[in-house]
C-alpha cells in the first residue's frame, strides 16, 4: 500500500473545494452577491455627476433685499432654494430632516442699504458640507448686495459734490442695471472643459469590495474547520495517517482556492462589465490577490482555532470583517487619516489590501513600485503572524496528535 | 502478552479536571475476536476508545495494539486501526464514493488505490450501486452503512465500532452484523460498544461491563448470564442492569 504523503493537502483543498462548489447558498453568498453589490452601488453614486444642495432660507426681512438675496441664490444652478417659515425651520432642525437654516434676520434690508449685510446661520452639528456651500453662496449675495448699495451711495455723493442733481431712485436703478449687466455678462468668466469620462465609480468601490467579500468568505470559512471538529470527521481525520500539519496546509490550500476563486471571478466579471483593466493590470491584480488571500486566510485559521461552535466562529468572522472593513477603507480613503485611525487603520487587513488594489487600478502602478511591495511585505507579515498564532492555538487545544 | 492477544489494556487512566473518567481498566483483546465493551452512558465506553484511538491523551498506564504503544508509538498504531464512531463523522454533501476515496486518501492510498478500495468497500456494506449520490439524501441506515466503510479502508487490523447501529431499520442492522461476522472471519480484531444487548449477545465473544470509569465485570456472554441462573432464560439486559443498577444515568 502506497504512502502518497506529498499531496495529502491538496486532496484537503480539493474536498474542501468541492464542498464549496455544492454548497449553493454559499456560491450565491460568495460570487453572485458581490455583483450584485457592484452594480447597486454603480447605481447608487455612479448617476450623480455634478454638485447639487437644497438651500433653506427663512426671509424674516420686510424689505425687498432679502427677497431679491432668495432670487439671486435660486438663480444658481447647483441650488435649490426651499423657503421656510422659522418655526418649520426649527421643527426640521431638531429632528435633523435639514441641518442647515438661512436665516435672513428682520432689518436686513436696511443693513444691506447701510452696507453692512448680516445673515444668520442655525445648523445641526457643522450643518453638513452642501448646507456650508449653500451658506457661502448666500453669504457672497449678501455681500454683492451690500457692495451694490455702497456704490450707489458714493455715486449719489460724487453727483451731489459736482453740483449735479440726479434723483435718488434714478441713481439706484441705473446703479443696479450696471450690476445686473455685469452679472450677466461677467469679465471673469470660468469655461469648463472636459478632459475624460468621469471618474468610473467602479473603480473606486472593486477594490474594498473585493476585500470585504473575500474577508468575509474566508473569514467564515473558518467555520468549516470548527463543523469538522463539530461533527467527529476532525477527530476521525486524527485516527488516520494525517499528521496536524497537513491537516492544517490543507484547509489553508482550500481556503485559498475559495478565495482565488472569488476574486478571478470578480475581478473577471469587472473586466468584462466595464473595461477597466489592461492585460497587465490584470495580472498584476491577480498576484496581489494571491497574496492578500494568503494573508487573510491565515485570519481565518485563527478564528478556527479559537472558536468552539461553529456559532462562536459565525460571530468572530462578522466583527472581525465589520472593523476591518470600517477601519481599513473599503468604503472611503483612510489613507490620509490622522491620529486613532491612522493607527488602528494599518492594523487592519484590508488597509493594505485596499492599498494595493487601488494603485494597480486607479494609478496603474506594477507589483514593484515602492509602495506596493510594502503592502506585500505587510500582508505577509500578518500572514505569518497568524499561522504562529493558530498554530499555538490548535496545540492549547489539543485537536488530535 | 499472549501471542494470541492483539489488544492489552494495561491500568487504562484518563482524568478530566480531577475527575477520572477511565479509572485502571485492564483487559485484552485476542486476534480475530469482537470484544464488547458495555456500560450506561458516562461508564467511559467512549473515553477508553479515544484514548485507544490515540486522539485522545492518556493520563496514566498503557494500551499495546498489535505490539506497538499507543502511548510511545501513536502513528505506528494508527496504521493498524480504523474507527467507526459514534457520530456519522462523514461529510453529507459528498457522495459515498466521494468520502470513502478521501478518507481513503488521507490513509495514504494513491487515488487508484483509494477507488479500489472505496468500491470494495461499498460493495461490502451493500451501497455499490448508489456510490455517487450525496450521502445527504441517504437513509439513516445507509450512512450508518457509509459510516462503518470509510472505517475500513485501511484494511484495519482492529476495528473500533462504536455504536454503529444506533437509529437503524432491521434490515440495515442485520446487513451490519453480517458485515462485522465477515470481517471477523477474515481475521479483524473488533471492539464493538452499544446499548443494544441482543447485538453484543449475538455478535460478541467476550463482553466488558464498565461503570463509573472501571470494569466491573468481564466473561462470555453465556458465563455472564450463569451469574443470574439459567443461561438460557437470563438475558443480557438482566445482568447489565443487576451490574449496573437501575439509577438513570443521562451523562454522555
Amino acid at each position: 500500500m502506497g504512502r502518497s504523503k506529498a499531496g495529502v493537502p491538496f486532496v484537503i483543498a480539493g474536498k474542501e473545494l468541492k464542498l464549496f462548489i455544492k454548497d449553493t447558498q454559499m456560491l450565491f453568498f460568495s460570487l453572485a452577491l458581490p455583483v450584485v453589490l457592484i452594480f447597486l452601488m454603480v447605481a447608487t453614486f455612479g448617476a450623480q455627476a455634478r454638485f447639487h444642495a437644497t438651500a433653506y432660507v427663512v426671509n424674516l426681512d420686510r424689505g425687498g433685499r432679502g427677497e431679491e438675496l432668495v432670487d439671486r441664490l435660486s438663480a444658481i444652478p447647483e441650488l435649490t432654494v426651499e423657503v421656510l417659515d422659522e418655526a418649520t425651520a426649527d421643527s426640521r432642525l431638531a429632528t435633523s430632516e435639514i441641518v442647515n437654516a438661512i436665516i435672513l434676520p428682520p432689518g436686513f434690508s436696511e443693513a444691506v442699504a447701510a452696507g453692512r449685510a448680516q445673515i444668520e446661520v442655525r445648523r445641526r452639528g457643522a450643518g453638513g458640507t452642501e448646507g456650508q456651500i449653500a451658506v457661502s453662496y448666500a453669504a457672497a449675495i449678501a455681500r454683492e448686495l451690500a457692495g451694490e448699495c455702497l456704490v450707489a451711495e458714493r455715486v449719489k455723493a460724487v453727483l451731489a459734490g459736482m453740483g449735479t442733481f440726479v434723483p435718488g431712485p434714478t441713481v439706484d436703478a441705473r446703479v443696479s442695471e450696471l450690476f445686473a449687466g455685469s452679472r450677466d455678462n461677467p469679465r471673469i468668466t470660468v469655461t469648463e472643459e472636459t478632459v475624460g469620462g468621469r471618474p468610473e465609480p467602479v473603480v473606486v468601490f472593486l477594490p474594498g469590495l473585493v476585500t470585504m467579500v473575500t474577508l468575509f468568505s474566508i473569514t467564515l470559512g473558518a467555520v468549516g474547520i470548527v463543523e469538522e471538529r463539530k461533527k467527529g470527521t476532525l477527530e476521525r481525520l486524527m485516527t488516520t495517517r494525517l499528521t496536524r500539519g497537513e491537516f492544517l496546509a490543507g484547509q489553508w490550500l482550500g481556503t485559498l482556492s475559495k478565495g482565488l476563486l472569488q476574486v478571478v471571478f470578480l475581478f473577471g466579471l469587472a473586466w468584462v462589465a466595464f473595461r477597466i483593466f489592461t492585460p497587465a493590470s490584470f495580472a498584476a491584480l491577480l498576484a496581489f490577490g494571491v497574496i492578500a488571500i494568503v494573508s487573510v486566510s491565515g485570519l481565518g485559521l485563527v478564528i478556527a482555532a479559537i472558536s468552539k461552535t461553529p456559532e462562536q466562529a459565525n460571530w468572530i468572522a462578522v466583527f472581525f470583517t465589520m472593523i476591518m472593513t470600517v477601519l481599513g477603507g473599503s468604503f472611503f480613503d483612510v489613507s490620509g487619516a490622522k491620529g486613532a485611525l491612522a493607527v488602528l487603520s494599518r492594523l487592519t487587513y484590508n488597509f493594505w489590501a485596499n492599498d494595493g488594489l487601488r494603485r494597480i487600478i486607479v494609478k496603474g502602478e506594477s507589483l514593484t513600485s515602492p509602495a506596493i511591495l510594502t503592502d506585500i511585505t505587510v500582508l505577509l507579515a500578518l500572514a505569518a503572524a497568524s499561522w504562529v498564532v493558530a498554530i499555538l492555538f490548535f496545540r492549547l487545544r489539543g485537536d488530535g496528535k | 502478552m499472549p501471542e494470541t492477544d492483539f489488544v492489552l489494556v494495561q491500568d487504562l487512566r484518563k482524568a478530566f479536571n480531577g475527575h477520572m473518567a477511565v479509572d485502571g481498566v485492564s483487559f485484552n483483546i485476542e486476534k480475530g475476536e469482537i470484544f464488547g465493551l458495555l456500560g450506561p452512558n458516562g461508564a467511559g465506553k467512549t473515553t477508553t476508545i479515544r484514548m485507544m484511538a490515540t486522539t485522545l491523551p492518556i493520563t496514566g498506564g498503557d494500551v499495546i495494539i498489535g505490539g506497538h504503544s499507543v502511548h510511545r508509538n501513536p502513528a505506528e498504531v494508527r496504521h493498524l486501526i480504523g474507527v467507526c464512531p459514534q457520530e456519522l463523522a462523514l461529510y453529507l454533501e459528498l457522495s459515498a464514493l466521494d468520502n470513502l476515496v478521501f478518507f481513503g486518501r488521507m490513509e495514504g492510498l494513491s487515488k487508484a488505490e483509494a477507488l479500489e478500495a472505496a468500491m470494495r468497500n461499498l460493495e461490502l456494506v451493500g451501497l455499490a450501486d448508489r456510490a455517487k449520490h450525496r450521502v445527504a439524501k441517504f437513509s439513516g441506515g445507509m450512512k450508518r452503512r457509509v459510516n462503518l466503510a470509510i472505517a475500513l479502508m485501511n484494511k484495519p487490523e482492529l476495528l473500533f465500532l462504536d455504536e454503529p447501529t444506533v437509529g437503524v431499520d432491521p434490515q440495515s442492522r442485520n446487513h451490519i452484523f453480517d458485515t462485522i461476522e465477515g470481517l471477523r472471519d477474515q481475521g479483524t480484531t473488533i471492539l464493538y460498544t452499544t446499548h443494544y444487548m441482543e447485538e453484543a449477545d449475538r455478535l460478541c465473544r467476550r463482553i466488558a461491563v464498565m461503570d463509573a470509569g472501571r470494569v466491573i465485570a468481564l466473561d462470555t456472554p453465556r458465563n455472564l448470564k450463569s451469574r443470574l441462573g439459567d443461561p438460557d432464560k437470563v438475558t443480557l439486559e438482566d445482568i447489565f442492569l443487576d451490574l449496573t443498577g437501575r439509577r438513570l444515568r443521562d451523562a454522555g
